[in-house]
């Protein structure tokens, strides 16, 4: 679509968790994340839609805010745009104001500010299904009338009242209603007066600049600030004894009924535990189902392709290096799939902000709070989207901190390592699935200590403070969910197409040139570039028991970690004539004394390898944005690359010394 | 008999960290380096609160919204019985 024929911008305002991406979502089609808790989005996003006069607008989502007086990086965002401050950006033409009309009272407070600003306002009265079934009774037309701005009541969720909003986006806009309150001469007269200012300075939008420097000052708690507040305060009030009817007494509700087990201090934690424990299982008992018929599949494969084809060099590359390579990683996708189901379902049940609410004790010991677990949360999934969402953390050290340890908690591309590793420790679904835990365990609990020891280095002081909107918990939109798991599996087997194809080829390439005259798979591996480049970094890597395919196949894990794998698969598969599955021929790959390679100690101190090293070049560049500076993104790359060397080190060394081999 | 009720008033205000559970309050002030952050969240001056349970992280109800806050920031909010 060429933007030239739009006719203006909209902007979504509103509190965290209003709806405002669903709202997004329903205008444009566009399936940005959603989730049940506050801090989804930390990014603006645009996308265009028509109105049913024919009219194409661009509409912006924007991060929530309580208050055009941000509390974190994220807010600023919104606030920056609204004042016309963000570089690049015109301020939009109209304001689009997402309220939750089950929490009407808090989320006017927005409203009036943005009303206050001098914009044309719409209201979009969103959630209006539940208000509904809670016995509110909200009359639109009383809140228009105060408000001087339409109020439609809408529910993005299930797609009803879009219609009606689109056609309350009447083109053009009608004129903003103004500041809706009046204060003392003097308070005006400073209002003017700071208009002007602004004015002479400059600034786009002027009257906002000026209302803005005396609602919200640079130092908090004026004389005028709280008279604003107040005045605010009753204005809403008064609007809202007119527009807005609770029923008496509350009851329990269902939320009330889960919280009294979920947030409860012993409780809490078993429900906690279980939940996650049963995360892993399902990863372990049902995921190996479907990854025995990949892994089935690509091994006939193999063995048609080796039937149909002649024997030589191009067939080597289909089977032991195309097929090898992407059938190695591919097997993993079903646990790919089902741990991006679980993050998705625990983010869109409301489960992630009572996860936080536990998590705060226990981060509060190391200095960080339970908002901080939020961003650890996401870094589950990838590390990427973790960092990002660190916005939402107020405090800028605590925001670093995070920041800094974040890549200790597991992604998913650590996933295919682990399962392809663990194994080689123990048997039985029920025995990995507590290796597993135990992994993610470590990972977590390595990254608060490094938390502990370096908030206090960073010149941190004040002590973590905690407050959180807890949302009431709601049924999955399955919609959604399965929308995000579709994307996340679609971009893993992207990548097995892509990235790890053209790895796994170039692989096979240097594993198997330049030729040696002997017939010998071992003296022609050594011949080989990989062979050499072999031998160069075994020396590094044999203090950690690692023979040179392991080396080379780590160094190729810095591309991306699941490379690791197929790499493996690729090079031990020139071993053996058979073509065979790849966890077979990783389980077959033998020292040249024949002794098995794979011992349980040198799984372990792969794996502790893995649980600390950043091999993740996206991730480093993600941070330097996010922090503004290399210091701390190469500091970053380095130290857990250091420390993972050290840990593998550390096992190997004193596993030996204790009698294992 | 004005400054009475004055008085019975002050000594009924207590900090929402202090207040007990299970009961409703009226928000009368918020005062402290967070009063801002209070506010914005929903900690205004005349809303109602429901204090839920106490603890390191207390939970409580303003407007039919739960939100969790730590004790130091329950300290900056005063509150009388309503
Ligand atoms: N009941 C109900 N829930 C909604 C509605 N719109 C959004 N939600 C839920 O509110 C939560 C927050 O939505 P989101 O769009 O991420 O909010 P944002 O933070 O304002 O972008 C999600 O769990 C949505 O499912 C609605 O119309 N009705
Ligand atoms: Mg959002």
């Amino acid at each position: 679509m060429s933007s030239s024929s739009i006719e203006a911008h909209i902007a979504l305002i509103g509190n965290p968790n209003s709806g405002k991406t669903t709202l997004f979502n329903a205008l444009t089609g566009q399936n940005q994340k959603v989730g049940n808790y506050a801090g989804a989005t930390v990014s603006r996003k645009s996308g265009q839609f028509f109105t049913p006069h024919g009219h194409q607008f661009e509409v912006i989502d924007l991060p929530g805010c309580y208050s055009l007086s941000p509390n974190s990086p994220d807010e600023e965002v919104t606030r920056d745009f609204l004042l016309g401050d963000q570089e690049g950006e015109t301020p939009p033409d109209l304001i689009l104001c997402v309220l939750d009309a089950t929490q009407l009272e808090r989320h006017l407070q927005l409203l009036l500010q943005v009303i206050d600003l001098g914009y044309s306002v719409v209201v979009a009265l969103n959630k209006i299904d539940s208000a509904e079934a809670q016995g509110l009774r909200i009359d639109p037309t009383s809140l228009s009338e105060d408000f001087a701005v339409p109020f439609v009541p809408l529910s993005a969720l299930n797609e009803r009242g879009i219609v009606q909003l689109k056609q309350a986006l009447r083109f053009p806009f009608p004129s903003a209603p103004g500041r809706l309150w009046k204060g003392p001469a003097e308070l005006e007269e400073s209002i003017e007066l700071s208009t002007k200012v602004a004015e002479e300075e400059g600034l786009p939008k002027p009257e906002a600049h000026g209302i803005q420097r005396i609602a919200c000052p640079e130092d908090a708690d004026t004389e005028a600030e709280q008279f604003i507040v107040k005045t605010r305060t009753e204005f809403i009030q008064r609007a809202v004894e007119a527009g807005l009817q609770r029923p008496d007494g509350s009851a329990q509700d269902f939320t009330d009924k889960i919280d009294a087990h979920a947030l409860h201090p012993i409780k809490g934690w078993f429900l906690f535990s279980g939940i996650m424990f049963a995360v892993f299982w399902t990863i372990f008992e049902f995921a190996s189902i479907p990854m025995d018929w990949i892994d089935g599949a690509f091994g006939s494969l193999g063995e048609w392709v080796t039937s149909k084809m002649n024997e030589g060099d191009f067939q080597s590359l289909i089977v032991d290096g195309v097929i090898a390579g992407v059938g190695g990683v591919l097997i993993f996708l079903p646990q790919i799939v089902l741990l991006f189901l679980f993050i998705s379902l625990l983010e869109s049940s409301g489960y992630m902000a009572r996860a936080a609410y536990l998590m705060d004790r226990v981060m509060s010991r190391v200095g960080l709070s339970g908002k901080s677990f939020l961003p650890l949360l996401s870094g589950y999934a990838c590390a990427i989207p973790g960092v990002m969402a660190t916005r939402t953390i107020s405090n800028a050290k605590e925001r670093l901190t995070t920041i800094l340890i974040l890549p200790w908690t597991s992604c998913s591309a650590r996933l295919p390592v682990y399962v392809m590793l663990i194994p080689f420790l123990v048997t039985g679904s029920l025995s990995q699935t507590a290796i597993m835990f135990g992994i993610y365990a470590v990972g977590t609990i390595t990254a608060l200590l490094a938390a502990k020891f370096l908030k206090p280095r960073l010149g941190a002081t004040e002590p973590p403070q905690f407050l959180l909107e807890l949302p009431p918990y709601q049924k999955p939109q399955w919609r959604h969910v399965f929308h995000q798991v579709r994307e996340r599996a679609f971009s893993f087997v992207k990548k097995a197409g892509t990235l790890i194809l053209g790895i796994s080829i170039l692989l096979w390439f240097l594993g198997t040139y330049p030729k040696s005259d002997s017939d010998d798979p071992v003296v022609q591996q050594e011949n080989s570039a990989m062979g050499r480049a072999g031998k160069l970094i075994e020396p590094i890597v044999s203090p950690l028991g690692w023979d040179a395919r392991m080396g080379t196949a780590m160094l190729t894990s810095f591309a991306a970690r699941e490379v690791f794998v197929s790499s493996l698969a690729v090079s031990y598969s020139a071993d053996s004539d058979e073509p065979e599955s790849v966890r077979e021929t990783v389980t077959n790959a033998k020292r040249p004394d024949g002794s098995p390679l794979f011992t349980p100690l040198v799984a372990l101190s792969l794996l502790a390898f893995f649980i600390y090293a950043l091999q993740c070049l996206p991730t480093t560049a993600v941070v330097k944005r996010e922090t503004g500076s290399w210091k701390w993104a190469l500091g970053q790359l380095g130290g857990m690359t250091a420390f993972a060397y050290l840990a593998a080190l550390a096992v190997y060394q004193i596993g030996k010394l204790i009698g294992y081999s | 008999m004005s400054n009475l009720a004055l008085h019975l008033e002050r000594d009924s205000a207590l900090t929402l960290s202090q207040a007990s559970t299970g009961c409703d309050f009226q928000i009368r002030a918020v005062d402290g380096p967070a009063c801002r952050q209070l506010r914005d969240i929903g900690f205004c001056e005349q809303m109602r609160v429901r204090k839920l349970t106490n603890g390191r992280n207390m939970l409580c109800t303003v407007c039919g919204t739960r939100l969790a806050l730590s004790k130091d920031l329950a300290d900056q909010i005063q509150v009388i019985p309503a």
